[in-house]
């Protein structure tokens, strides 16, 4: 009996020590608190739950960027209060976690994710569709997207794809549900335009088709549509007739909604700039923005345009194909170094997943600062998180820890611009929506 | 531009095919670099007295922080390296007059990476010896990332920027084996030819032995697969590409029954047979950013893990980190996969839970070992190549830059001297100003170690005079307080 005993007990040591949840990390074990009334503390409906760490990063837009020693209140899936320990006080009814030595941040914002749906979409039969809806293709909780989740990644724009210069609306989602109702943060999330390379399809039809001329045509219609509701909505008069091809252009006209450009070169930058915000002045934020453009960020600046830009990280000397610039013939170029040297300040970072995997969101921020970005005041950090918020246009909602906002929020080793510290939890709306200490680590 | 995969198959086959592969490589004939080129060397000898060819060559690198690979981290010591060879290593080293010095105060000394897959590095072709182009991009990348030795097809070769000389250091180290369950008779078939191979073995070691003057002929190799008799001699390392758990578990039972250590390339599901491979005395090449979903119809634990190179360390396998791609395609535009960022890869098997000491092993003696070199490169230790590099922090940390790289005691890569990092934190001209001992790694570092314990322990000399803005966070926010 004592001998069975023996052997279980080493089986169990065993077992443990073979499982890739077991002693993850020096720190001792997250103790997420037990569900009250059968409902997760802080998530909606239920009991409020603290958490108190030593390192808590606020990211706010051009605010605090960190609280050392502080609390974080969470009820209802929304951040109650946050501060430093000795200002807080937390209700006796709410439940606590202590996390440590482990810091706490927003989670990851990506604005560029084709990973969060089943590859349904055909946006590639008209070269201007702004009706269509990325939202028809979404898969919640794929493999790929809980991947990105176990690297922080919480909210996605999921978007169609860049061969028409307007393929049509991206949905914007929370990545740590199941369902699609529980998912989705905005439908519709962004509209997707498309100028040059891609659009051209160069080796194929349609090449260079007029397409300035296409987008502004396309974008105009819409407009003329949102102003004949919005004359009816101020005037009254005969009901305008709804068309789904064109009901996008109200909300980009209330900004409501960006535009999500496909952009990339000088001149196609300076296109999108020139014809989408100077001259039809819809509000957009620059995607990719590779190659040589960090050389007119100095106009982006002026414009107050957010740029979320990658996955091309740098711009290296090249003799190869992608001569079209010839922009760094001499030396290797970051993209985000460039654009801040030239006064930039609303710098992000995308990964086009699945070109680069969204759990390796957090790299490009590193690869950035490799590459020259001056890494002060959190500005790798933001880049993750409230920049591409607010690019799309929910920067009131995530991509910060600020009092009313959602309790999207990592619980990590460090600095999670650095690749060697990982996510040891994540909550979204106040509930674990990622344990690698239950559920194994996955990334 | 890459976005567009989604749209059709073809598109993404075009842009795929085209986007990111066949940049070629510019050739970067950049003067400058401090090695004598082959001519002039030429023209210096017959200029010069018959003594000077046989002149003592003196390199040495003083007032560095020596992270030796040994676990051994002698600060602010001095290395001596004699044609080629590291002589002294340690404190109060005497310094031939006509030694070449560069002063490393205030950085750190590395022994050179080794790249256990490669491809471009050395410009040319399979063939290292017969197509190097020393002047090339690729190679010129390869050591401002730290390279400073590359596995390429079948040979182990040193980056020796501007000389064509003793480039080869080994070749054909590996034997390929395969041992799948999808070719049962395959498996059988190399049982077999090991079973003959293990005789054979045995035939001619006792014939060797045997001092008799009658002892006969040598036996007969006729029908021997001599590559797996060299396995079994242990003159070769054995190397199986396999990911899947069922045949990771076969390869070490193989393994074990006849007495050699397997190589793994892939080991995808090694950390759940971690054990058998440990015992089998395996040595896993691994890509730590490696993703595969498990297979669900499976009970049994699969798929990959970030933590599969912590898990196989902790079971006594060794470690060696492959890089996503073994090629240069950062010159597309998309940097931290490739070979030039060996350091970043590894850096996600330190996200995984490897310790600091693991990870260099995994990209500089470990490889060695794999390709027989590991007495020549792979740690600082007198008597071995004085292969090294200098950096400005951590070899680990992703901010970190190879400032200096020495190949065989002579320096073939500055950072300030050629054109592609020059302008990225460049590196001052009083090496002892303070700017030049910050490292933003370091400090970001120090701060987040989770043990509250800095990771880089001398932050008392990386301390400067910028400070992250997150302490600046918590004076304001202390101010405010």
């Amino acid at each position: 009996m004592k001998h069975t005993l023996k052997a279980a007990v080493a089986l169990l040591a065993l077992v443990a020590w073979q499982s890739p949840l077991a002693a993850q990390s020096t720190s001792p074990a997250l103790q997420v608190p037990e569900k009250v009334g059968g409902v997760e503390p802080g998530a909606v409906g239920g009991v409020g739950l603290a958490l108190i760490s030593k390192k808590i990063v606020l990211a706010e837009y051009q605010g605090r960027d960190v609280i050392n020693n502080g609390v974080i209140l969470v009820k209802d899936g929304i951040i109650q209060a946050v501060g430093a320990s000795k200002d807080i006080v937390i209700p006796a009814e709410y439940e606590v976690m202590d996390v440590g030595n482990r810091w706490i941040m927003p989670g990851l914002v990506e604005m560029h994710n084709h990973v969060a749906g089943r590859f349904g979409l055909n946006d590639m039969v008209y070269l201007a569709n702004p009706g269509l809806r990325a939202s028809a293709d979404v898969e919640p909780g794929n493999h790929l997207t809980k991947m990105g989740l176990a690297g922080g990644v919480t909210s996605v724009l999921y978007i169609p794809g860049s061969g028409t210069n307007v393929g049509g609306q991206g949905v914007l989602l929370r990545t740590g549900f199941d369902t699609y109702e529980r998912c989705e943060i905005r439908n519709p999330g962004s509209l997707k335009l498309a100028q040059a390379g891609n659009p051209e399809r160069w080796l194929m039809r349609p090449g260079r088709t007029l397409m300035n001329y296409n987008t502004r045509a396309t974008f105009k219609k819409g407009i003329a549509y949102a102003k004949t509701w919005e004359a009816f909505e101020k005037d009254g008069g005969v009901k305008p007739r709804v068309n789904p091809q064109w009901e996008i252009f109200r909300h980009l006209r209330k900004r409501e909604v960006h535009i999500s450009t496909h952009t990339q070169m000088y001149q196609v930058v300076m296109m999108t700039i020139t014809l989408v915000h100077d001259e039809l002045g819809l509000p957009f934020f620059i995607d990719h923005g590779t190659f040589d453009t960090w050389r007119l960020a100095g106009e982006a600046e002026k414009r107050e345009i957010f740029g979320v830009l990658g996955p091309r990280n740098v711009d290296p000397p090249n003799q190869g194909m992608i001569r079209w610039t010839g922009s760094s013939p001499e030396r290797m170029q970051g993209v985000a170094a460039g654009y801040q040297d030239q006064g930039f300040t609303r710098i992000g970072f995308n990964t086009d997943s699945p070109v680069i995997p969204q759990e390796e969101l957090q790299l490009q921020a590193a690869i950035a600062v490799r590459y020259g970005l001056r890494d002060k005041e959190m500005v790798s950090l933001r880049g993750l998180t409230i920049i591409p918020a607010m690019a799309g246009g929910i920067g009131d909602r995530v991509g910060s820890l600020e009092v009313g906002k959602d309790a999207d929020i990592l619980i990590t080793t460090g600095s999670i611009t650095n690749p060697q510290h990982s996510v040891d939890m994540v909550i979204q709306l106040g509930e674990v929506v990622y344990n690698p200490q239950e559920e194994g680590r996955r990334w | 531009m890459k976005s567009s995969i989604f749209n059709t198959g073809l598109l993404a086959a075009l842009l795929l095919g085209l986007g990111l592969p066949a940049f070629a490589m510019a050739s970067a004939a950049t003067p400058g670099a401090s090695f004598v080129i082959e001519d002039e060397k030429e023209e210096a000898k017959d200029e010069e007295s018959d003594e000077d060819e046989d002149k003592t060559r003196w390199y040495a690198v003083v007032g560095g922080d020596f992270h030796t690979g040994t676990g051994a981290v002698l600060k602010n010591a001095t290395m001596l390296c004699k044609d080629g060879k590291i002589v002294e290593l340690g404190y109060d080293v005497w310094i031939p007059e006509d030694a070449e010095v560069l002063d490393a105060t205030g950085f750190r000394v590395y022994p050179g990476i080794v790249a256990i897959a490669s491809t471009g590095l050395f410009g040319g072709g399979s063939d290292v010896t017969n197509t190097v182009d020393p002047y090339s991009q690729g190679m010129l990348l390869g050591l401002a990332s730290g390279i400073t030795s590359a596995v390429q097809g079948s040979e182990i070769a040193k980056l020796k920027r501007g000389s064509i000389d003793d480039l080869v250091m080994g070749s054909n180290f590996f034997q390929t084996m395969r041992y799948r369950s999808s070719t049962p008779s395959g498996k059988q078939e190399l049982r077999q030819k090991l079973d003959e191979a293990a005789a054979y073995l045995r035939t001619l070691r006792a014939w060797r032995a045997d001092r008799s003057k009658d002892k006969g002929k040598e036996p007969k190799a006729t029908g021997i697969d001599m590559g797996l008799v060299a396995v079994l001699a242990g003159e070769k390392r054995a190397i199986f590409r396999e990911d899947n758990r069922a045949g990771l578990l076969d390869i070490a039972n193989l393994c074990m029954r006849y007495g050699f250590r397997p190589v793994i390339q892939g080991g995808r599901e090694a950390w759940t047979v971690a054990d058998e491979l440990g015992r089998a005395g395996a040595t896993v090449i691994l890509t730590p950013r490696d993703r595969r979903a498990k297979d669900q119809s499976l009970i049994r634990e699969g798929g990959t893990s970030i933590e599969n190179a912590k898990i196989l360390h902790a079971s006594g396998v060794q470690v060696a980190v492959r890089s996503m791609s073994t090629g240069n395609n950062s010159m597309g535009g998309i940097a931290g996969r490739d070979v030039i960022h060996l350091p970043i890869s590894a850096s996600f098997a330190m996200r995984g839970g490897l310790s600091e000491q693991a990870a260099l092993d995994s990209i500089t003696i470990v490889p060695a070992r794999l390709a027989g070199v590991d007495h020549r490169i792979g740690t600082l230790e007198v008597g071995k190549d004085a292969d090294c590099v200098i950096t400005d922090g951590n070899i680990l940390n992703y901010a970190t830059f190879v400032q200096w790289a020495i190949v065989d005691g002579a320096m073939v890569y500055d950072k300030q001297a050629e054109m592609y990092y020059a302008h990225i934190r460049p590196r001052p001209d009083d090496q002892l100003a303070p700017e030049a001992r910050v490292d933003a790694g370091e400090e970001v570092e120090e701060m987040t170690g989770i043990d509250g314990e800095p990771i880089v322990k001398d932050a008392e000399e990386g301390e400067g005079d910028e400070t992250p803005k997150e302490e600046e966070g918590e004076k304001e926010k202390s101010k405010e307080d």
